[in-house]
């Protein structure tokens, strides 16, 4: 019961501070509300048992990225977004759409089981951080390399779309 | 299965470990000796010492490296032919860019790497090696696709193609999330299984997501409509990349991961691919008819293209596992052909886009009109060329399995499908085009476009050691 009631509230709060982030025009607003989101995200996190995940979580996402937003946001001095209109004529279509993909899902998710519904958890509480660095290390091992090469190409691509052009 | 990394499996690794060493020694000649030349020939050794380690490489049916990635005859043969795209891609950028100006090093960089995403993703059997295959390949063609910064047509293609790559990125994510809900895995192979024994509604939402994400990747409809944008302002040789690595890779994936499904005649599955094989084939091809912009037509070409290499997906039996096999290399050859004769054309201000570059080209070159001919009536699957062949076995597959339907809109697309081809082809011979060759055409740009056309009648002529040869191959693969 109190579980219940703990994971309502961080996910109205998701949903409220993400709804917030989007349709807010000021650029740090939003960036402080993504903030709420992603402590709210390691707060379910938490709930499932999966402390390690929440600690990167907060870490990498709120620590690291948001800072690296705000950065940017204030070097690049757009402290407020150009008023342009957001909405043209095809709105309702494409809001419609969205809906009706929205209802759907919500529809075919309420209507099958998932296995957690059998008793079965996630992850055991106290366990994680072992279990993860040898799931990283053997089965993971490939991935795990192939992802810093992700990092890399993004280097790459940055350092030469951002280079001054050189004179013959 | 053994879930650590073994000698063998290393070995087996080997394609991959050359294509990701190769990439680092490209970046550090860079950085000890900045020189266009020096820079290629590094890149064109590393693909081929890659293409020659497939040799070396221990392809078996089983030979799983960790559940991650398989190493089989099929992932051979996929990553042959990544590798010989790429080598001619090269070989044109190279022709390309050596008339533009700055610094076009790093182009290669990320040529390499995304030959290694487009080779992750042709052996991945797990969610976690589709991704990031996926991944490494959209990031390097973001940077390839914009990297003409001083036009605005390359940063707005560049720019299109970043948000609905990540936006269908984001609808594989979600996609995969609702499969692992329900599977509990992320293995292909049992994946298939729970599709095959009526999945339940999770299970069918994921699918179509990553049907949707896959489709953006693969160019169909409805899905289609970054393609002509991207493919007129990317530079020439990035749109045969994208024409021809990019979509073969998910391709093979799309095989590997719908292929051991048991899409049957009447099921949900079957029906999505059919509707969006037939719509690829007709918009593809009528929206094709309306474009003025040889670039223009063949991103709708290529669109129908895809359509029909969809029947294969769907035909049942050994055969078709051939029929796609071919037709890809096929498809290849051609697509690189024809790109390669715009790459060589255009000039440092602008790509031989327009059909008026080509108005008289006969009469001024010849040769590389009759290069030009070649692949664009082998696009529309004339008989004595590579594409007549890979559209006959596309329809030997499909009748084998009895799609009517399918194979009928494949003959009816040829048709119209010719109209436009021929409508190049006639400007090519007209007789007031402008007088005068401009410029030469560079060696490598020429080795390419003579290799390539070697390839095209050897395939169009005699296919039979070839058809052998893949014959044998696919056999092992299931």
């Amino acid at each position: 019961m109190i579980h219940q009631i703990i994971f309502l509230y961080f996910a109205t709060v998701i949903l409220v501070s993400a709804l917030l982030m989007i349709t807010r025009r000021n650029p740090i607003h939003s960036v402080l509300f993504m903030l709420l989101l992603f402590f709210h995200i390691a707060g379910l996190f938490v709930l499932l048992n999966a402390e390690f995940l929440a600690a990167v979580q907060l870490i990498v996402y709120a620590g690291a990225i948001l800072i690296l937003y705000l950065f940017v946001v204030m070097l690049l001095n757009v402290d407020q977004e150009r008023q342009s209109v957001r909405a043209n004529r095809f709105w309702p279509w494409v809001a419609a759409f969205g809906v009706l993909i929205a209802g759907e899902i919500l529809l075919l998710i309420s209507r099958s089981t998932f296995p957690g519904d059998a008793g079965k958890t996630m992850a055991t509480p106290g366990a994680g951080v072992m279990e993860l660095g040898q799931a990283l290390y053997t089965q993971y091992l490939v991935p795990f390399e192939i992802a810093s090469v992700i990092l890399l190409v993004g280097l790459i691509g940055a350092v030469m779309l951002a280079k001054k052009a050189v004179k013959e | 299965m053994n879930t650590a990394i073994s000698i063998s499996g290393l070995k087996a690794l080997l394609p991959f470990l050359i294509m990701t060493a190769a990439a680092m020694v490209v970046m550090l000649g860079i950085a000890f000796r900045r020189d266009h030349r020096f820079t290629v020939l590094l890149t064109l050794a590393g693909l081929a010492l890659g293409g020659g380690s497939l040799v070396f490489t221990p392809f078996a049916p089983d030979r799983y490296v960790t559940t991650l990635v398989l190493v089989d005859a099929f992932a051979g043969y996929y990553l042959a032919l990544l590798f010989a795209a790429a080598f001619a891609v090269v070989c044109l950028s190279y022709s390309y860019l050596e008339i533009q100006g700055g610094h076009r090093e790093e182009y290669y960089l990320l040529v390499l790497l995304a030959v290694l995403g487009a080779a992750v993703l042709a052996a991945a059997t797990h969610f976690a090696s589709f991704f990031l295959g996926i991944e490494i390949l959209s990031v390097s063609l973001y940077g390839l696709t914009a990297y003409q910064r001083h036009r605005d047509q390359s940063v707005e293609a560049g720019v299109k193609y970043l948000i609905l790559a990540a936006v269908s990125s984001a609808f594989i994510l979600f996609g995969m999330a609702l499969v692992y809900a329900e599977v509990g895995s992320m293995e292909f192979a049992r994946i298939a299984i729970r599709a095959g024994a009526a999945g339940g509604a999770l299970l069918g939402t994921g699918l179509v997501l990553i049907i949707v994400g896959l489709g953006f990747k693969l160019a169909v409809v409805p899905f289609h409509l970054w393609t002509p944008d991207v493919y007129e302002g990317a530079p020439a040789p990035v749109t045969a990349f994208i024409a021809t690595v990019s979509k073969g890779a998910v391709f093979a994936l799309v095989l590997r991961f719908f292929g051991n499904m048991d899409i049957r005649v009447g099921g949900a599955l079957f029906l999505i691919f059919t509707i969006i094989a037939v719509a690829s084939m007709f918009f593809g091809n009528l929206l094709a008819l309306m474009q003025q912009n040889v670039k223009r037509v063949l991103a709708y070409s290529s669109i129908s293209h895809i359509g029909y290499l969809l029947v294969t997906l769907l035909a049942a039996g050994p055969l078709r596992l051939n029929a796609s096999a071919f037709y890809l290399a096929a498809y290849f050859v051609t697509t690189l052909g024809v790109f390669g004769v715009v790459t060589v054309l255009s000039t440092r201000d602008r790509d031989a886009d327009k059909l008026d570059d080509y108005r008289g080209l006969a009469w001024r070159r010849p040769w590389l009109a009759g290069v030009f001919t070649a692949m664009l009536l082998s696009l529309a699957g004339i008989p004595l060329t590579a594409g007549f062949i890979a559209k006959f076995y596309l329809v030997a597959a499909g009748i084998g399995s009895a799609l009517w339907l399918l194979v009928i809109v494949l003959i009816v697309n040829s048709a119209i499908g010719l109209f436009y081809y021929l409508r190049i082809i006639g400007a090519v011979y007209s007789m007031d085009g402008p007088p005068g060759p401009s410029m030469p055409i560079s060696l490598s740009g020429s080795a390419a476009l003579g290799g390539l056309t070697l390839a095209l009648l050897w395939l169009g002529i005699y296919p039979g050691p070839f058809l052998a040869l893949i014959g044998s191959l696919m056999q092992t693969a299931h």
